[in-house]
C-alpha cells in the first residue's frame, strides 16, 4: 500500500465545499474554441445538457436534430468517419436504450472518435424510471471499442473532455449537470485509467463512483473518526478497468471490498470488481452497494439514495455490518456535515 | 477514374454499361452458389443501378479507394454485398477471383459489407435503415469541409419500414443536402413477401415528397434513364433528391425474378448453371 499516492487536498471540507453552476456548459465553450473538428450534436435538450452556450458561440459546429437519436448516432458515424469529432449529447437513457444498434454498428464497430454525453445517470434526475439511467454503464460496457468513463465533481466534468478527447475510438461518459461540488482539486484532472486515492486504510477497500464517491468521502470521514482503516478509491475509468492501484487496493484490506455505485449493481462498477477480484484471485469478501435490480420511484436524488440504500448511511450500516460495531453515528450527525443537496433546480424542462 | 458521363456519351456506350452489368451478374450467382448462402434476389435487382453509378456517374479512383474527392456510395441495403463485391471486383478494386471467398473464413467479403475489411467500402452496413442516416453525416461533413464530392446512398423498398430512414428523411432536407441522392430499389419483395402485404410503404413517392425531397420516378433496369436521373439530381439545388427504381427482384434471371423465396438464398449448382446460360444469351452481339 506505500505504492498508493494520496490525491492532493484531498482533506473533506464539506463546509467550505464549493458548489460550481453550469460547469461543462462554460467549460465547453472554452476547451473547443481551438479545435474546429469538434462538433456538438443535440437532440432537443440543448439547454438542458448545457451545450446553449456552445450553440451560441460556435452555431456552425452545431447540429440540431430534434428528437430523433437513431439517426443522430448514425449521422454521428458519418461525420466520424469524415474526421470530424462527434460529441454527442443527450439524456443517457436516449443514448443506450434508444440507438444501441446504431451505436454498435455505426460507432463501435468501425471503432469511430465519437464521444457520447449521457446526461442525468442514476437517480440524478427525478424524472422518474423512463428518465433514470440505471443500466447505462452494463449495456455499453459489453460493447467492444468502448470506453466509459463517468464523473464524480466540477474537476471530473472540466477535465473529462481531454481524457476522452485522447481515445481514437467511442467514449461514453457519464455525465453531470447542474450545480455540481467540486471534490477534488482543480489542478488535479482527471487521468485516463487512473482511480484518485482518497484515503488510504487497512480494514476495509472502497471502490465508488460518480455522485457516490461525495457520498462515501462523508461516511469514510465519520467512520474514521471511529478508528475504521479505509482505503477508499474513486474511479473515473470503468473501461477499460486495467489501473494496478486498484488491483492492488482489491487486494489490501482486513474484511474486504464495498463497491458502490449510482447504477444497478448488475453490470457496473460492482460487478467489474468482481470480475477482476475472480479473475485475480483475490479472496475478499465483496459487497456492491447501488441499484438493487429494480426500477426506482421518481423523485429526488437525496430521497432515492436513501430509500434505496446507496448514500453515506447505507454505506456506514454495511460497514457497521462488516466491523461487527456500532458506532452511532446518527442521521443527524451526517446532516450536520451535508451541504446543501445537488439538485437540477435550474435545468428549464425540471427533469 | 473520372466516369461522370453526359447524355450523349451515354447514348455510344450504353452497350458497353449493359455488358458490364450482364458480367456483374455473372459474378453474383457464380459467388452465391459458391458460398451457398447470400441474397440473390436484391442483388440482381439492383444491379443496373450500381453499374449506372460506379462505371458512369461516381468520381472514384480504384487505386486510390480514399481519394478525399470520392464520390461516396453507401449500400444501405447491406444485403445485396454480393452485388456490391462483385461490381468493386468489376472496378478493379480487387482481383474477380476473390469474388469466390464470399463468406468464407478470413475473407474480406464478409455476408455483409465490412469496411474494416476492404478500403473501398465507406462503412459497414446490414442492420437496415442506417445508411441514409450515415450518408447525412457524410454529406454535412462534405459541406463543411467545403469538398465537391457527392453522397450516394441505396436503400431497399422494405427497408424504408425501419423509423430511423425517416428520421433521416427529416434531416437531408432540414439541411438541404442537395449533395445527397439516396435511389430506392423498388422491387417490391421483402423477406415475408409482398412489400404491399407485409407493411405497405405506399404512397412513397408523395411520402419522400412530403418530407421535402425531390423525387424522380425511373425504370431501374434501363440504364440510360438512370443516369439522366442521377445527372438531374445532381442539377436539383437546396434539397436532396430520391430516385425511386422500379426495378425485378432477381432481374436477369427468369426463375428468380418476382420470387420471393431467392430474397435470401443462393441458386443451387442446377439452379447457377440454368443462370449462367440464360445470362450468356444476354451477351450483346
Amino acid at each position: 500500500m506505500t505504492a498508493l499516492k494520496i490525491a492532493k487536498d484531498r482533506t473533506l471540507d464539506i463546509k467550505n465545499m464549493e458548489i460550481l453552476s453550469k460547469v461543462h456548459a462554460k467549460n465547453l465553450v472554452k476547451w473547443a474554441k481551438d479545435k474546429p473538428e469538434a462538433l456538438v450534436l443535440s437532440a432537443d435538450l440543448t439547454s438542458s445538457t448545457e451545450i446553449d452556450l456552445f450553440r451560441d458561440a460556435y452555431p456552425d459546429r452545431f447540429i440540431s436534430f430534434g428528437v430523433a437519436e437513431q439517426n443522430m448516432m448514425s449521422f454521428a458515424g458519418g461525420l466520424a468517419r469524415e474526421g470530424f469529432i462527434p460529441f454527442v449529447h443527450t439524456f443517457a437513457v436516449f443514448i443506450y436504450r434508444r440507438a444501441y444498434d446504431q451505436i454498435a454498428m455505426c460507432i463501435a464497430y468501425p471503432n469511430l472518435p465519437v464521444r457520447m454525453f449521457g446526461f442525468l445517470p442514476g437517480v440524478t434526475t427525478p424524472g422518474g424510471a423512463t428518465h433514470q439511467a440505471i443500466e447505462d454503464t452494463s449495456i455499453m460496457r459489453s460493447l467492444p471499442n468502448m470506453t466509459i468513463l463517468e464523473c464524480g465533481d466540477a474537476t471530473d466534468v472540466e477535465s473529462v473532455l481531454d481524457a476522452a478527447n485522447a481515445i481514437n475510438g467511442p467514449v461514453y461518459i457519464r455525465m453531470l449537470r447542474g450545480e455540481i461540488p467540486r471534490l477534488f482539486d482543480k489542478s488535479e484532472p482527471m487521468i485516463l485509467g487512473k482511480a484518485r486515492i482518497l484515503s488510504r486504510g487497512n480494514d476495509i477497500t472502497i471502490l465508488s463512483s460518480g455522485i457516490c464517491t461525495e457520498e462515501a468521502m462523508r461516511a469514510v470521514e465519520a467512520l474514521k473518526k471511529h478508528g475504521v482503516s479505509i482505503t477508499h478509491l474513486h474511479i473515473s475509468t470503468l473501461k477499460p478497468f486495467n489501473d494496478t492501484a486498484v488491483l492492488e487496493a482489491l487486494s489490501a484490506n482486513k474484511y474486504g471490498v464495498i463497491t458502490m455505485e449510482n447504477h444497478s449493481i448488475i453490470g457496473g462498477l460492482g460487478t467489474v470488481a468482481a470480475e477482476e477480484m475472480a479473475e485475480a484471485g483475490i479472496p475478499n469478501k465483496l459487497l456492491r452497494i447501488g441499484i438493487k435490480d429494480t426500477y426506482l420511484h421518481g423523485a429526488g436524488r437525496e430521497y432515492l439514495m436513501r430509500e434505496y440504500g446507496f448514500d453515506a448511511m447505507a454505506l456506514i450500516r454495511e460497514i457497521e455490518k462488516i466491523v461487527d460495531t456500532s458506532f452511532d453515528i446518527t442521521e443527524d450527525d451526517l446532516r450536520r456535515v451535508r451541504f446543501e443537496p445537488i439538485n437540477s433546480d435550474a435545468k428549464a424542462e425540471a427533469l | 477514374m473520372e466516369t461522370i458521363m453526359e447524355v450523349e456519351e451515354i447514348g455510344t456506350k450504353i452497350d458497353e454499361l449493359r455488358e458490364t452489368a450482364r458480367r456483374i451478374r455473372v459474378s453474383i450467382v457464380k459467388m452465391l452458389t459458391n458460398a451457398g448462402s447470400g441474397h440473390t434476389g436484391g442483388s440482381l435487382s439492383a444491379a443496373d443501378i450500381l453499374t449506372a453509378l460506379y462505371f458512369a456517374k461516381m468520381r472514384h479512383d480504384p487505386k486510390n479507394p480514399k481519394w478525399p474527392e470520392r464520390d461516396r456510395f453507401i449500400l444501405s441495403k447491406g444485403h445485396a454485398a454480393p452485388l456490391l463485391y462483385a461490381v468493386l471486383a468489376e472496378c478493379g478494386y480487387f482481383e474477380k477471383s476473390e469474388l469466390m471467398t464470399l463468406r468464407k473464413l478470413g475473407s474480406r467479403l464478409q455476408g455483409h459489407p465490412d469496411s474494416k475489411a476492404l478500403p473501398c467500402i465507406e462503412i459497414s452496413t446490414g442492420s437496415l435503415g442506417q445508411g441514409l442516416s450515415i450518408a447525412n453525416g457524410i454529406a454535412i461533413a462534405g459541406r463543411l469541409d467545403s469538398a465537391s464530392f457527392r453522397v450516394n446512398v441505396h436503400l431497399g423498398d422494405g427497408e424504408v419500414q425501419e423509423g430511423q430512414v425517416w428520421e433521416a428523411a427529416m434531416s437531408a432536407a432540414h439541411y438541404k443536402l442537395d449533395n445527397l441522392c439516396a435511389i430506392l430499389d423498388r422491387n417490391r419483395l421483402q423477406i415475408d413477401g409482398k412489400v404491399e402485404d407485409v407493411m405497405s410503404i405506399e404512397p412513397i413517392a408523395d411520402k419522400w415528397r412530403a418530407f421535402g425531397w425531390n423525387v424522380i420516378e425511373t425504370d431501374g433496369h434501363d440504364i440510360t434513364k438512370l443516369l439522366s436521373a442521377m445527372n438531374e439530381a445532381e442539377k436539383v439545388k437546396g434539397r436532396p433528391t430520391m430516385i425511386i427504381a422500379h426495378t425485378i427482384k432477381g432481374k436477369g434471371v427468369s426463375i428468380f425474378e418476382g420470387k420471393v423465396e431467392y430474397h435470401g438464398i443462393a441458386p443451387t449448382k442446377d439452379e447457377l448453371e440454368i443462370a449462367l446460360k440464360e445470362l450468356e444469351g444476354q451477351r450483346n452481339g
